[in-house]
């Protein structure tokens, strides 16, 4: 493919998509456009999308979210707990030449742990110092152990940044990110288009593909009219009444596979009627999981007990789906003296939201329940549910490889993610101690027994676990499924 | 004809004004914390009181208008709380996109309406009419979002003449760039169109029965002279009005456009500035929508001075 040297980024990426013949430069279709690709200031998931492609980070996670080396090559943890040493491979550059050693990764870590609106500060409130004894080790000292270390570091804390272009744009670093990872920022246009191009002396060899051009499709016929009509080769997520669409097209494939988060329901417990233990049971007990996932989702969630998904590392089968029991929940009602309670049940607009809200009224009402539906835009939801100015509230999580960051916020008391108010001592000091354990089956038993309390409470009634879904052009191979959802284009290749 | 313009220029000062205390009032009506809402999973108590102080959000709201008031005198719209670039150049950086989407739909627009609305008046009650009130009639109850998605589906995805969305500057590949605004902007002018059938017709309706059009027939003008030369330039003054009207209700159609062909235009970026409350970026659009809300319409007055004397001399 010949190239106009003089042409825009933008230019060649937009011809090299309205061409037949772009195979080397891979058009994704994201469902929102990333907002900061700044690994301290980011927020959003789909920031992560973009950002997992120009940034190396210290670690990485694998299909099982097993840890894997990535800058560093290995690490120990010493001192109970208290001490990481990373080793780090060497040979690496950033986009901008510089070399990433040592130094620069306590620098990015520092950034996160200083920079003013950092979104990184609670992730890593456990660390106490970091330290670079020399240019391949990197030393992370901890004030308390934190078992959820190494996984915050396979994300955006454990991005490294450029010290030297960090320290030049300033507060612009977002617009103009810079990292060692396979490909490089070219350019963004805001709800147009971000393009990178392939880092050709990336330290683990050149990407297959020469460039990477994201481009925003909020509304999801959209997205896949694009990916349909071949202007885009790759879209995430594809809703899931267009999974069957992209099936049926002989040019597409479609893949649905295991997220991290979850959805459910919050309850009020500060307020009538769910200030009443009963009335909370009642409802989450009128809820068949299962027609949820079938009418709704045509069957490509899995049913949700709690919040840790089948297949992440602290699922267990012994806390059980609940069975939707009508009898049960009419019986609990009828307990609670009160046979017929009408509440309020706030959701945000969109085509699934709906269906699911209508679906929880419907299956709600057989038991009793007079279930008046609200919807308001996000914004305005989150401010409620902060405000606890709600009866429920459909409020979920994307989910977090590491456990910790499915449970802890939720249910602890003060959590910045309890939106229900819900507190008890015995589960604070669970879950506290799930954190400072580093074994997975210690932690596991732990997370177990705090799970039977709040699921015999229901602050939240768990729904469905989130999947994630792919859609992409057959000539597209070498797409990773890593549960965390996020597609890591260095592997990938058109044919 | 100089002193009507500058007095209608200078009327636009207070009423601006108002504007500004308006849109600043609204935007902090609505619900919902901008530093909540940009934190979301991550909104821990003091990444909230931190982003809040950077964003100025825990200042006095007087004081924050009378800051804002004060930049807005030094022509400085603020910055952007989601990337930190400023107003002014993401507004010179979308408008431009709209400006053109707004044009072409409304060229769109007339060369659907005149012929349509010509034919129609000529035998009211006839077929034709009767065919173009079916379609005018369409034309304004097909919701802009399906028109859209209806388009992609014909002529993206089953013909695959047009790419589906994408945009490319008029500067930088003007053919590339007529053939991807093409589907928005036929999307766009549609209701436009109908309306402005609808309206000349009507308007050319009741000129065709003045005395002045039968005048003209009785001197035995020829009967494409009378229409043209004298029904049509009469029967243009109420349709320009509503062509003015409409062309800052394409602006807001075009909100929808942009986001169903991803054109990366004023109204894309004012619907994520809402969703995302940031309100430097809702301030800076809304106002300067409503300076080109006012321009339109002083344009407007212009051109009737331009197509019936007595409006400039009156």
């Amino acid at each position: 493919m010949t190239r106009t040297k003089f042409a825009p980024p933008m230019i060649l990426g937009l011809t090299l998509f309205l061409s037949t013949a772009a195979a080397e430069t891979l058009i994704v279709g994201l469902d929102a456009d990333p907002p900061r690709l700044d690994p301290a200031l980011s927020t959003a998931f789909v920031d992560r999308q973009v950002m997992n492609q120009i940034f190396d980070k210290l670690v990485d996670v694998d299909e099982k979210l097993k840890v894997v080396p990535m800058v560093a090559k290995s690490w120990k943890v010493s001192n109970a707990g208290l001490t990481y040493t990373f080793k780090l491979n060497t040979g690496i550059k950033f986009a901008d030449g510089t070399v990433l050693d040592a130094a620069a990764v306590k620098y990015s870590i520092e950034r996160n742990l200083t920079l003013e609106g950092s979104a990184r500060k609670g992730e890593l409130a456990s660390v106490k110092e970091v330290a670079a004894p020399d240019a391949a080790t990197v030393v992370i000292n901890l004030k308390v152990p934190y078992g959820p270390l190494l996984a915050v570091l396979s994300d955006r804390s454990g991005m490294i940044v450029s010290p030297t272009a960090a320290k030049k744009s300033g507060a612009d670093f977002a617009n103009e990110p810079v990292g060692s990872g396979p490909f490089s920022f070219v350019s963004r246009k805001r709800q147009d288009n971000i393009t990178l191009k392939a880092n050709a002396v990336y330290w683990r060899g050149k990407p297959k593909l020469d460039g990477l051009v994201y481009r925003p499709f909020p509304d999801g016929d959209v997205r896949v009219a694009n990916l349909l009509s071949g202007a885009v080769q790759v879209i995430t997520p594809v809703d899931p009444k267009d999974v069957a669409t992209i099936q049926k097209n002989a040019k597409l494939d479609v893949t649905t596979f295991q997220g991290l988060g979850f959805q459910g329901v919050w309850m009020n417990i500060g307020k009538p009627p769910f200030n009443n233990k009963l009335v909370r049971q009642a409802f989450s007990a009128s809820l068949d999981r299962d027609a949820i996932n079938k009418v709704v989702f045509l069957g490509t969630v899995k049913p949700a007990a709690g919040p840790f998904p089948p297949g992440t590392p602290a699922y267990s089968a012994a806390i059980r789906v609940q069975a939707a029991d009508l009898a049960g929940a009419r019986k609990k009602l009828a307990q609670a003296g009160k046979p017929s309670i009408p509440f309020t049940l706030l959701t945000a607009p969109g085509a699934v939201n709906a269906q699911l809200a209508q679906l929880y009224q419907a299956m709600a009402a057989q038991v009793g329940f007079n279930v008046k539906i609200e919807t308001v835009e996000f914004g305005a939801l989150l401010d409620r549910a902060d405000k606890r100015n709600y009866d429920a509230v459909m409020l979920g999580w994307s989910g977090r490889p590491d456990p910790d960051g499915n449970i802890y916020e939720f249910f602890h008391t003060g959590g910045s993610n309890n939106q229900a108010g819900y507190s008890v001592p015995g589960i604070d000091s669970l879950l506290e101690k799930a954190r400072a354990q580093t074994a997975m089956s210690a932690r596991v038993a732990t997370y177990n027994v705090a799970l039977g309390k709040i699921v015999d409470d229901s602050p939240y009634a768990f729904t469905y676990f989130t999947s994630n879904t792919v859609g992409n052009a057959k000539t597209v191979t070498g797409l990773r499924l890593v549960p965390d959802g996020i597609l890591r284009f260095y592997t990938v290749d058109t044919k | 004809m100089l002193i009507f313009a500058a007095r209608r220029l200078l009327a636009a000062i207070p009423t601006l004004l108002v504007v500004t205390l308006l849109v600043f009032a609204l935007v902090r009506l609505l619900p919902g914390d901008p530093a909540r809402l940009q934190l979301g999973e991550e909104a821990t108590p003091q990444a909230l009181t931190e982003l809040r102080h950077k964003m100025g959000l825990d200042r006095p709201v007087a004081v924050q208008y009378v800051s804002w008031l004060g930049d807005l005198g030094q022509l400085n719209l603020g910055r952007s709380l989601q990337d930190n670039t400023t107003v002014s150049s993401l507004i010179a950086q979308k408008l431009p996109t709209t400006f053109e989407l707004a044009l072409l739909s409304l060229l769109i627009a007339v060369a659907l309406a005149l012929p349509a609305g010509i034919l129609s008046a000529l035998r009211p009650g006839g077929a034709l009419d009767r065919l173009v009130t079916l379609l005018a009639l369409s034309g304004i109850s097909l919701p802009t979002f399906f028109l859209g998605i209806l388009l992609i589906y014909i002529f993206s995805v089953n013909l695959a003449w047009i790419p589906a969305s994408g945009y490319v500057g008029l500067s930088e590949n003007a053919g590339l760039n007529l053939k991807l605004m093409l589907l928005p902007a036929v999307t766009l002018g549609v209701g436009s169109a109908a309306v402005l059938t609808r309206f000349l017709r009507s308007s050319l309706l009741e000129v065709l029965n003045q005395d002045y059009v039968r005048t003209a027939r009785a001197k035995g003008v020829a009967g494409r002279l009378v229409i043209v030369k004298h029904a049509l330039r009469n029967a243009l003054i109420p349709v320009v009005t509503v062509l003015g009207l409409q062309l800052g209700g394409l602006l807001g159609g075009a909100v929808v456009t942009e986001q169903i062909f991803s054109v990366p235009g004023f109204g894309r970026l004012l619907v994520d500035a809402v969703f995302t409350r940031d309100l430097p970026v809702i301030q800076g659009m809304v106002l300067t929508s409503a300076a080109l809300v006012f321009l339109v319409s002083f344009l407007v007055d212009l051109a009737y001075g331009a197509i019936d004397p007595r409006v400039r001399f009156g």
